[in-house]
């Protein structure tokens, strides 16, 4: 650890001021301050809460629905994030479809899913898209691959997300943001520094090793101190304040904003991602004409209250006991970046 | 599904790049990241190269403190 890093830890352990609440906006940040053990530092008046940032966590059941019935119904060949195979829907899990006879495959990129559309024409292949500003360019890229090659069988289910909408919506449930880093790599510090400028939303933005996540908190404990709006952007080495022109140039390209419905928040007007027109032809809910399809969540998982930092995962009754890593009720207890799952895993 | 992975650009051709993270190399898009070069290090993320990145996290520190000052 070097001297900086030391500085930090000594601002976090020497804290002595009133109580803070911190939010890890990003699931990631939320399962690597655990398993470095960062939290043991923490003085009790301080208080890491986690936030909506896990994609698989905030994905509607509806959704999983929908991708149930293209394998299903369809036949379709599902590629998804290994993450969300385990996520319950209504009825089932595509862990479940799979048991039923639909072809379900786990994808490092949704690249992955478009060189298996190319090997397979006889199949029609949908990739679940899921993910924030961090994941869509990929989803888009996939888009537009399959547009160049003229890919018949390939298509994108959609449930991409916005942040900003969802910060206006978290806005007073924490004393400071750690915002999401790769989040910002790509859109940049504008909506941050909006955020603290017009309403004194208060954040820093997070690495994601031990030193940036010390620094990151010192930080944000230091000017929490001083009793100002701040930002401060903390992971320089990857976040520049104008963030990846070129992505959101391909963004704003293949896709555009619509309404979308987020695990706990409910429906954000906004704060989604679907293809344009331009690009129907590869929108699965178009190809297949789909009809509408509602999901209807497990009554007693609180993902929900969890994603908006209102409880903790262990005040939920069904944590640890009828929902665990190896039989989750709800989304936040499969995923890697879920805060139950780190909960159960490492407290 | 949000963690990144830090990578050296061993090679850039056509729009993809091999990187090499700890000795495991893979092709990626180099699609979203303009004049990518060999040794340069990237940020990957589903199989894309979102951000050109210094590798050390160290001297990162010793910036984000000073600022504090």
């Amino acid at each position: 650890m070097n001297e900086s890093a030391k500085r930090a830890r000594d601002i976090i352990t020497g804290y002595s001021g009133r109580p803070l609440r911190i939010m890890e906006v990003c699931g990631t940040h939320t399962h690597e301050i655990f398993r470095l053990g960062l939290r043991k530092l923490l003085p009790p008046q301080i208080n890491l809460i986690s936030g909506p940032g896990c994609p698989v966590c905030v994905t509607a059941v509806g959704f999983i629905d929908e991708a149930i019935w293209l394998a299903l119904e369809k036949g379709c060949i599902i590629c998804t994030f290994g993450d969300l195979i385990r996520v319950p829907g209504t009825e089932m899990s595509l862990a479940g479809a799979r048991a039923k006879g639909a072809e379900i495959r786990p994808v490092y990129s949704p690249l992955d899913a478009v060189a298996l559309a190319k090997e397979h024409p006889e199949k029609q292949v949908v990739f679940l898209a899921v993910g924030f500003e961090t994941t869509t360019p990929s989803a888009c890229l996939a888009a537009k691959q399959a547009k160049d090659a003229g890919l018949a069988n390939f298509s994108l289910l959609t449930a991409n997300k916005t942040m900003p909408n969802a910060y206006q919506a978290l806005v007073g449930s924490a004393d400071a943001f750690l915002y999401p880093g790769h989040v910002n790599a790509i859109t940049g510090n504008a909506t941050c520094i909006r955020l603290c400028e017009e309403q004194g939303v208060s954040g820093v933005v997070a690495g994601f090793t031990a030193s940036e996540l010390l620094t990151a908190l010192a930080v944000t404990i230091r000017l929490l101190e001083e009793g100002k709006p701040f930002f401060r952007n903390c992971y320089p080495r990857v976040v520049r304040d104008e963030g990846n022109p070129a992505a959101l140039r391909m963004m704003e390209e293949v896709m555009e904003a619509c309404d979308s419905e987020w695990r706990g928040l409910g429906m954000i007007p906004g704060s989604g991602m679907k293809l344009r027109a331009e690009y129907a032809d590869f929108d699965a809910r178009i190809k297949f004409d789909m009809p509408v399809i509602t999901g209807k969540p497990n009554p007693a998982c609180r993902c929900g209250d969890v994603l908006q930092g209102k409880i903790r995962p262990c005040d939920c009754k069904v944590f640890g006991k009828g929902c665990t890593p190896l039989h989750p009720v709800g989304a936040c207890m499969v995923s890697d970046e879920g805060a139950c799952a780190a909960y159960y895993q490492y407290s | 599904m949000c963690v990144g992975l830090s990578a050296r650009v061993v090679r850039v051709e056509e729009g993809t790049a091999l990187i090499d993270a700890s000795g495991a190399q893979r092709e990626v898009s180099a699609g979203v990241l303009d004049d990518l070069e060999p040794g340069d290090f990237v940020m990957v993320h589903a199989g894309v190269a979102i951000a050109k990145i210094t590798e050390d996290d160290a001297q990162e520190a010793d910036e984000v403190m000073e600022d504090l000052l």
